[in-house]
């Protein structure tokens, strides 16, 4: 952390945190902080990193869109192949036979099975290990010293502060399983993905991948060692989580922001799912988890249709020139006939335009995307938190959505079966989100399971179930595609428009597209910008670092390959 | 020895980047980010990683080691490693940038900053800044190595591989190239076992590992990808697969292997498990330097497989009979021969020596097999058949009267 530009008043001072580290991608913030009243007075996240991925894409066979857009992200690429896939085939008319549909199914949700991990142990977790803890609040420490785990049952530690040293990055023993632990996932993921990140089998039409036995069993039996992973994971936050909301409820406000949630949904049911725009309203509610936007804690749509028809992307703050001055493309509606913006992604054109920040007029990578004019949340806790509102989960026989909760049934591995349960949390913060992640781990985990078993049985029928893949034609006309799937962040789309064979015009939007965004064109705040300003700076040592800061920027788990590509 | 704390810093550098090649990186066992971390491979030294992805410190805190490896204030050793391509964002205009990393406030003190303190500082800055001084510049993935996506036709960054942006000339302070691991993204392991390799050099208890005329590990990239794939046997024998599902050679739906140089198959993706065509994933050339552009439209056939593949076609076809030939006499056991029987309730039936073909061939194929040897197959035919062969028979047990059947009876090929 740089300490600079003191200003003249008490503790108010300029900081610049360039880079952010333990997230992906490049990301800085600049941000002015009141250090005597522990405020934040001004936020803002600039994306470090353009690549020219929709450029680069422009003018190319649209066979090259799933691996080149994949490569847009090393951290879910599986998730971006997916959607660019899906895009393929709403573009081209073609839609995978149903193993096809379950295998992408399984390998999304062992994705998850290492990403979210990754981000519990290696990226958010030693925020809040001994070394830091120690330093910036020792009343905490010493607290936690005293504090009984009350899921030592589950997880084994005796101590809230045994948990905390657990966490320390590389010699904690929790940092160290997670590493074991997304190798065990990426083992899982590879016998039908081909190798990761960035898998080599999914294709439009369905997946070029060899299922047989074997490599069901090689992804099942690793797959259900997460049966005791994710809920010791899940224990282990609900300590930490618990324990600091006990000890100073002010860390209720650490990342606290509106209960604003998209997601597209994720998981396809195999004997729904068609490719087609016109039924995503029908196939979308029926995936696993359950696509939907939720304004304020209420739950406003679960169609497809609606979800996307009011995207809108701003480049207001962002390194862009704006394309609506230029006419855009001209779609006044989607292909079904819902009237979109000019700022709707069909619509967008790139046209990058490199600048020095500049704090009140353009500063980041990123665009600010949108739902209805309002900042959305994406992620685990929007995947969870719809999914459980929403109480559909039509096909899962493990997962039950409640309309306030989701309750996962655990089968019997080392520990007795079980169930654990997310409930959709009063307030929404930091800790809240990373606690949805880690419930989420069990989600995923179950989701991999019942989509491997499903496999097996369509497997076992044998005939056209049991194909993974559909012929298709690359259509010469003018044709319209869009991809919604999502990763471990959530909300992910790539929008494709083909005229004569040829890529005109290529869009991705990721999850942090959204979540790490600069303000838009009526200067509202992104996301994580909100959640930074609302955060109280409660270290008692050390006020310098704004850990609380770190923490509240971190629970998001931006990716700022995926926001800027 | 290089230092006596037997201490190396790394530092990574992010330019045109997904991050993949960090994930590649976590994910390797053969050694561990952890094991190198720790320190508990003998012989290496400490390694102190400065990690974006992975440092406890943010900002100043975190970017301060770096201005010291350029002022020569570190006190060790220190290693770059350059993941992404370098954009060509230096003569855009001043303060603009297409990947950036710290500020002017972090900028080695030994050299002269542009700009007001919280000015971004250009990745492409660090790395001119940070070669000279670096015991070894690695560069990761094929973005690093060769310029990949981002350096794709069309691509509005003018984005380039490392060697192009450092120039042919440039050796590291201990007197090498740019060193490559291609792959997009790369094995992990490819890239730690790299690492430790230039680390035990750097410590003097290895010789320089041999790399290649592009700065490759030798032995990692030596070979083509097809040459150990687990499909290679198909092409041998003209079969094809026709499409993305088929379990046979993929060369006709778009696979480039034998023309590119990869270690996947035989590694695996990790811990020997995956790898693209072991999945059944056709190769896209991910670690070539002409990667995309010289093998895309993906999942599209190559043209030379029009050639090869058709010869391999007509060769392939008369050498997949003949091995059917050899197999068959594999598939039974002496006891089988002599009883002209396969002991099996499967359904496959011994057809030694009634088929005239066959016992031709059965005689010229032992004269081959033995010819300097002797034909100990001769003293099978003396061999009495086992008393007690076909025992179930022998005692007289009824399996349908004796046996409790569970669920429906497996039914026999004859009965389907």
């Amino acid at each position: 952390m740089h300490v600079e530009h003191q200003q003249g008043v008490g503790q108010q001072r300029r900081m610049d945190v360039d880079p952010v580290s333990r997230v992906t991608g490049g990301l800085a913030l600049r941000t002015a902080v009141d250090l005597e009243r522990g405020a934040v007075l001004e936020a803002k996240l600039l994306a470090t990193l353009h690549r020219g991925y929709e450029v680069i894409l422009e003018g190319r066979d649209p066979r090259d869109a799933i691996f080149v857009s994949s490569r847009a992200c090393g951290v879910c690429g599986g998730a971006h192949a997916i959607t660019s896939a899906l895009a393929c085939e709403m573009t081209f008319g073609v839609a995978p036979p149903p193993l096809g549909i379950s295998a992408r199914n399984w390998l999304s949700a062992v994705e998850n099975l290492i990403d979210l991990p990754a981000h519990l142990f290696l990226r958010a977790g030693p925020d809040f290990s001994e070394p830091i803890v120690r330093h910036t609040n020792p009343e905490l420490w010493a607290r936690a010293l005293k504090t009984a785990a009350p899921g030592i049952a589950t997880h084994g530690f005796r101590l809230v502060s045994d948990i905390m040293t657990a966490m320390t990055a590389f010699s904690g023993s929790l940092y160290r399983e997670a590493l074991v632990m997304t190798r065990v996932a990426r083992e899982a993921y590879v016998p039908a993905g081909g190798k990761y990140p960035h898998p080599q089998t999914i294709v439009p039409g369905g997946l070029s991948a060899t299922i047989d036995p074997t490599v069901m069993n090689l992804t099942l039996l690793r797959v259900t060692k997460f049966f005791d992973y994710s809920r010791r994971v899940a224990a282990v936050w609900d300590d930490l989580v618990d324990f600091l909301h006990e000890a100073d409820p002010s860390f209720r406000e650490v990342g606290a922001g509106p209960k604003n949630f998209l997601d597209y949904g994720q998981w396809d049911d195999p004997h729904a799912y068609d490719g087609t725009f016109e039924n995503a309203p029908a196939w979308g509610e029926r995936r696993w988890s359950t696509p939907g936007v939720i304004v304020d804690g209420h739950l406003r749509t679960t169609n497809l249709h609606h979800i996307d028809s009011r995207v809108e992307e701003f480049v207001d703050h962002s390194f862009y020139e704006d394309w609506t001055t230029g006419g855009g493309n001209g779609f006044p509606t989607d292909p079904g006939g819902n009237e979109i913006s000019a700022r709707h992604p069909w619509n967008k054109r790139t046209l990058p335009q490199p600048g020095s920040p500049d704090l009140n007029g353009r500063y980041s990578w990123s665009t600010a995307a949108r739902w209805d004019g309002l900042g959305m949340e994406t992620g685990a806790g929007a995947r969870m938190w719809i999914t459980a509102l929403a109480a559909r989960q039509p096909h899962s026989r493990l997962v039950q959505s409640t309309g306030h909760s989701l309750r996962m049934a655990l089968p019997q591995a080392a520990l007795p079966a079980g169930v654990a349960e997310w409930l959709v949390p009063d307030t929404w913060n930091a800790l809240e989100r990373n606690r949805a992640r880690a419930y989420s781990l069990v989600h995923s985990t179950l989701v991999a399971y019942e989509n491997v078993v499903n496999g097996l049985d369509l497997l076992r029928q044998g005939g056209a179930s049991a194909g993974v893949f559909t012929p298709y034609e690359i259509p010469r006309d003018n044709r319209v595609g869009v991809g919604f799937w999502g990763g471990a962040r959530g909300a992910t789309s790539h929008y494709m428009e083909i005229d004569d064979r040829v890529i005109r015009n290529y869009q991705i939007l990721g999850p942090s597209t959204f979540t790490a965004s600069p303000a838009d064109g009526a200067g509202n705040a992104g996301p994580c910008e909100t959640a930074a300003l609302a955060t109280p700076l409660l270290s008692t040592e050390q006020p310098e670092r704004c850990i609380d800061l770190l923490r509240a920027i971190r629970s998001f788990d931006p990716c700022m390959a995926c926001a800027s590509h | 020895m290089i230092n006596d704390e037997r201490l190396v810093h790394v530092f990574w550098l992010s330019g045109m980047s997904c991050d993949g090649c960090s994930v590649s990186m976590l994910g390797a066992s053969n050694p561990s980010v952890e094991q190198l971390v720790l320190q508990t491979i003998p012989r290496l030294p400490r390694i102190v990683m400065h990690h974006p992805m992975l440092d406890d410190d943010s900002g100043h805190d975190f970017m301060t080691a770096y201005g010291q490896a350029v002022d020569g204030t570190l006190g060790a050793p220190y290693i770059v490693v350059l993941e992404g391509s370098v954009p060509d964002d230096q003569s855009i205009q001043q303060g603009a940038y297409h990947s950036a990393l710290g500020t002017n406030a972090d900028w080695p003190q030994g050299l002269r900053a542009t700009g007001a303190p919280d000015r971004p500082v250009r990745v492409s800055d660090w790395i001119w800044a940070m070669a000279p001084g670096a015991a070894a510049f690695m560069a990761i993935g094929t973005c690093a190595t060769w310029g990949g996506i981002p350096a794709a036709n069309g691509n509005i960054t003018g984005s380039m591989g490392l060697m192009d942006y450092l120039g042919a000339s440039y050796r590291s302070a201990r007197g090498m190239p740019v060193i490559n691991v291609p792959g997009c993204a790369p094995v992990g392991d490819n890239f730690t076992e790299t690492l430790s390799e230039v680390l035990l050099f750097l410590e003097g208890h290895r010789a320089l590992p041999a790399f290649d005329g592009l700065g490759r590990p030798e032995w990692m990239f030596d070979q083509t990808v097809h040459r150990h794939c687990p499909k290679a046997g198909y092409y041998e024998e003209g079969v094809f697969s026709h499409e993305p599902g088929d379990d046979q050679c993929l060369v006709e739906i778009g696979c480039w292997g034998p023309v590119v140089q990869c270690n996947i198959v035989e590694r695996g993706a990790i811990n020997h498990i995956g790898g693209c065509m072991v999945a059944g994933g056709a190769c896209i050339g991910c670690t070539m330097p002409g990667f995309p552009d010289k093998y895309s439209p993906f999942y599209k056939a190559p043209p030379g497989s029009a050639i090869s593949g058709g010869i391999s076609r007509v060769t392939g076809g008369g050498i997949r009979r003949l091995r059917r030939l050899s197999m068959r006499k594999g598939l039974h056991t002496g006891i089988a021969d002599t009883a002209h029987k396969v002991p099996s309730g499967w359904g496959l039936a011994h057809n030694g020596d009634k088929n005239p073909i066959d016992k031709a061939n059965g005689f010229f194929y032992n004269k081959l097999q033995y010819r300097g040897s002797v034909n100990h197959a001769k003293r099978n035919k003396q061999q009495p058949l086992p008393a007690s062969r076909d025992i179930l028979k022998q005692m007289g047990v009824d399996l349908e009267a004796s046996v409790p059947v569970l669920g429906e009876r497996v039914k026999t090929r004859e009965e389907l």
